[in-house]
């Protein structure tokens, strides 16, 4: 059984619902991440799971104990803020203390745990620093070492990298994956920025409007998104509709160009409708390819250099899509406005809804 | 882009920080002037005069002038007042602030409240006086109230206006007011995730109060006691028009010095004056080694 | 959660008792003069009392004269100090803090012992010159106030960007305070200067001890000779604060109105 189980979790403020039948189960020590837009309720979930909000209606459980009427001192969860959050008054060292003192453990053993912590988060030298002496990313460290030196059940982390600075923002997440599996903690993770989400998380859900969109591995979420809106969110998506033209081979009509898609023919189309289909950049190539590959002629319209990877926005009759293709030091780059053929594999084809 | 145009102009923008010579003192000449002449000269007239002769020698007579009896007393009734009357406003009007800001009461409660400190913290002198008078005094209407309603005779219960305690009450209708306009930024100034931190720790109530609030808001407490004590200490009015000079505090004595109601030796009023000074001057930096101490964590 | 607001209930609810108490008190106090009924007696002679209109538009006009000669000192100095000498800051800050420290009634008696007759600058030989020492006397006392009013003021807009983009487009100095710089802090300085008027109009001390006809000494005299009157005073002085911190109150929402709409 789930270790923490949300169960049809409503949450109005007033009349409004800002989250809806929220439903997920997080095994021990699962490392899940919250992504959604802004305002999507987020942070409404997890101040539910920590107890700073109570439910309109639904359970929370953990460990088999439903804790929906505990208060949040009472619930053994662990917290982290986007503003970090410490104590200003108190040293590093005090602030990791905190929850060990007011849980009256013995100063032996507190001062163990702190430095077993310090060495964890690696500062171990800066114990007696007060928090402003502290850069952003130390800051943080030392807000998770607070919250993980009570040992608590769960550890809840909302936007903790969002106040950062990018390259921070990229090695904290993994250290934050690193010290999450040391320990085995289970722990959601909230978050708006979705390469962070798919990167460190053993699961992902998408969040839309109060809703869970679709929850799966960051594998499921990228490439086999269920709706539109997870579509659209992770990652970039050129999206396009198609005329079926035979349902049981799985051939659709786009653009006067066909293609068969083997894996359209388990999906019980009808002849003749219309569907949404999308294609991750990577998906596409510039240059023919041999079949099954499509090949279909096209115009470069612009070609953005991103370092890695050059993004080409290329023109194919109406529509106008996006072209990942590595960089090699060795191959002139594309020229906007030239002609050239780009290619597409129908089974890196997905299917919306 | 706003930084780097920061440091870069800076220096033009500090010219004290250039070794070349610039005009622009001259802009606070005007604001010197008036400081110097009606601010810092007559605080150094004072405590000068305190060390002087009528004659213009140096001596510690007049200090030693202190010493009588009834000024000691009168010092020490005022200091007790002021003390017991900042220390009254700071924890009262604490309480208010934290009922009122973080109490969860309705927010116009808030705003009226606040207006009403802006009013009640210059409500000070001789009116507020008159209005303890028309409250407690002989025939005030509490005395009348509880006298013919409940039959409570408050002087019979040794309740009396004109007396310290009635001064104390009078000076806390000014004083928890101004406590509450000083703090009432410092509590806005807690955040809501270090009391959210604290109780996901274990820490709700009276030990996050004990263990963050407080500490945080020890430097502003400090502060503003010191303020509360050095406004009680200094008043006059009120303690005038309440008990005319029944009552004998230090400030009041000067007052008489000065007027030349008490035919003595002019430079004991000097005397009196700088022992003021003193005494809110140390109360100042007591407060000031305080926070120091207290602000180890501040920027 | 709601045992908290519960006591916060209790706790405000015994706070307005006793800061409305003495408010109610005083007034049913000033409608008792006459016998057996309530009535506006000690009003009205209050109001008929020549003293009373003396006193106060004494006090009115020395309150009004001590806003000018405040704003006139501190504005261009928080405005230069900001602009030119923010190393000043802390010291100018420390100064126009002292009178918060210094007793009013020790920096008087230093005027009377400085400014005396046998002086150099004998301004209490006069009593015009006694006028503008009371005057200097409150604008000092309304120091702290006035200051740190115009001063937040002029932090809330960037002087220092604001000023470089008006001199790029050529804007002169006179333009700059007049246009830019005045509009911008206006409200602070209006929220000073009301202040400092609530402060000067019952002023007693300072008044007292120069021995001039203001209202504050006016009242303790009332208080010593009259029954009623002075709770009549004591409400009418409480009116005339509510008034200005009213007016101060409605500037800031004013301001936040229109900066918001910005
Ligand atoms: N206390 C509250 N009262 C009323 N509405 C609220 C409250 N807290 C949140 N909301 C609303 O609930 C919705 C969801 O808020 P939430 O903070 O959970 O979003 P979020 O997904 O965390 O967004 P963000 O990425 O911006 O942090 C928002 O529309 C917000 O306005
Ligand atoms: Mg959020």
């Amino acid at each position: 059984m789930a270790f923490l189980q949300l169960k049809s979790l409503i949450k109005s403020f007033g009349p409004v619902r800002v989250v809806q039948e929220f439903n997920l189960d997080v095994a021990r020590g699962e490392f899940v991440s919250l992504l959604g837009p802004s305002g999507c309720g987020k942070t409404t979930v997890l101040r539910m799971v920590a107890g700073f909000e109570s439910p309109t209606s639904g359970q929370i459980i953990i460990d088999g104990a439903d804790v929906t009427g505990l208060r949040p001192s009472q619930r053994n969860v662990g917290l982290v803020f986007q503003s970090y959050a410490l104590f200003p008054n108190l040293t590093v060292a005090g602030n990791i203390a905190f929850g060990l003192k007011v849980a009256r453990k013995p100063s032996d053993e507190i001062a163990t745990r702190v430095k077993d912590m310090l060495k964890l988060i690696g500062l171990p030298d800066l114990g007696e620093r007060y928090p402003f002496e502290l850069s952003g990313g130390q800051q943080q460290r030392v807000a998770l070492a607070r919250a993980l030196a009570v040992r608590p059940r769960v550890l809840l982390l909302d936007e903790p990298l969002s106040a950062l600075d990018a390259k921070i923002r990229v090695s904290l997440r993994d250290q934050i994956r690193d010290i999450q599996r040391e320990l085995g903690i289970t722990t959601i993770f909230v978050t708006h920025d979705q390469e962070e989400a798919l990167s460190i998380s053993d699961r992902v859900v998408v969040m839309n409007k109060g809703r869970a969109d679709q929850i799966g591995t960051p594998h499921e979420i990228y490439n086999k998104p269920k709706t539109e809106f997870v579509a659209n969110f992770v990652g970039t998506l050129n999206a396009f509709t198609a005329v079926v033209t035979h349902a049981a081979k799985g051939t659709i009509k786009v653009n006067d160009t066909a293609i068969t898609v083997p894996h359209l023919r388990e999906m019980q189309l009808t002849n003749g409708a219309q569907v949404k289909l999308g294609l991750r950049p990577e998906a596409l190539h510039v240059g023919k390819q041999p079949a099954p590959a499509t090949n279909l002629p096209a115009t470069v319209e612009d070609v953005h250099f991103l370092g890695s990877v050059i993004r080409l926005r290329v023109r194919l009759g109406d529509e106008v899509m996006s072209i990942d293709t590595f960089n090699r030091s060795t191959e002139k780059p594309p020229v906007i406005g030239g002609k050239t053929t780009i290619s597409l594999n129908p089974t890196d084809l997905i299917l919306i809804q | 882009m706003t930084i780097a145009s920061h440091t870069d102009t800076s220096p033009r923008r500090s010219p004290l920080a250039l070794p070349g010579w610039s005009w622009n003192w001259l802009g606070v000449v005007p604001f010197a002037l008036f400081a110097l002449l009606f601010l810092i000269l007559p605080t150094i007239q004072i405590v000068f005069g305190a060390f002087r002769t009528p004659e213009g020698d140096i001596t510690l007579r007049n200090i030693a002038g202190l010493m009588e009896p009834n000024i000691l007393h009168a010092a020490w009734v005022s200091i007790k007042l002021s003390l017991i009357s900042a220390l009254g406003g700071c924890i009262i009007g604490l309480g208010l602030a934290i009922a009122v800001i973080r109490g969860g009461l309705p927010s116009v409660l808030r705003d009226a409240t606040m207006t009403f400190s802006g009013v009640a913290s210059n409500f000070a002198g001789v009116p507020l006086a008159f209005a303890f008078i028309a409250t407690l005094g002989r025939l005030g209407i509490v005395t009348l109230l509880l006298r013919d309603l409940l039959g409570i005779n408050l002087s019979a219960l040794g309740f009396n206006l004109i007396s310290f305690t009635g001064l104390t009450l009078a000076y806390l209708y000014f004083q928890i007011p101004l406590m509450l306009l000083i703090i009432a930024p410092a509590l806005d100034g807690l955040k809501r995730e270090w009391r959210e931190a604290a109780e996901s720790l274990g820490a709700e109530g009276i030990e996050y109060w004990r263990r963050v609030a407080l500490p945080v808001l020890w430097p502003s407490l400090l502060g503003t006691f010191a303020l509360l004590f050095a406004n009680a200490f200094g008043a006059v009015a009120t303690a005038m028009a309440l008990t005319g000079s029944s009552l004998s505090i230090i400030p009041i004595i000067l007052f008489a010095q000065i007027r030349g109601d008490v035919l003595q030796d002019p430079h004991l009023g000097y005397a009196i004056a700088f022992g003021m000074i003193a005494i809110t001057g140390i109360a100042n930096l007591i407060y000031i080694i305080l926070r120091s101490r207290a602000e180890r964590w501040l920027k | 959660m709601k045992q908290g607001t519960f006591w916060s209930w209790v706790v405000f609810i015994a706070g307005a008792i006793y800061f409305f108490l003495p408010l109610i008190a005083t007034f049913e106090f000033s409608m008792r003069a006459r016998r057996g009924v309530y009535s506006f007696d000690a009003y009205r002679s209050v109001l008929a009392d020549p003293q009373f209109r003396d006193t106060l538009s004494y006090s009115v006009v020395l309150a009004l004269l001590t806003i000018v000669l405040g704003l006139a000192i501190v504005t261009p100095t928080a405005f230069w100090v900001r602009l030119k000498l923010p190393r000043l800051r802390p010291y100018i800050e420390f100064i126009t803090l002292l009178p918060l420290v210094i007793p009013p009634i020790v920096i008087v008696f230093g005027y009377i012992r400085l400014y005396n007759t046998a002086s150099y600058l004998p301004l209490t030989g006069s009593l015009r010159g006694t006028d503008f020492l009371l005057m200097c006397g409150y604008a000092t006392l309304s120091l702290p106030y006035m200051y740190r009013a115009v001063d937040t003021g002029l932090r809330s807009i960037d002087l220092v960007t604001m000023t470089e983009a008006a001199q790029s487009l050529g804007a002169s100095w006179t333009t700059i305070i007049l246009r830019l710089v005045l509009p911008n802090v206006l409200v602070a300085i209006l929220s000073g200067a009301f202040l400092t008027f609530a402060i000067v109009i019952g002023e007693y001390v300072l008044a007292a001890l120069l021995n001039r006809p203001a209202f504050g000494p006016y009242m303790v005299w009332m208080g010593g000779n009259r029954a009623y009157e002075p709770a009549a005073l004591a409400v009418i002085a409480f009116a005339i604060t509510w008034a200005c911190m009213g007016l101060i109150q409605l500037l800031t929402r004013f301001q936040k109105h229109t900066s918001k709409k910005r």
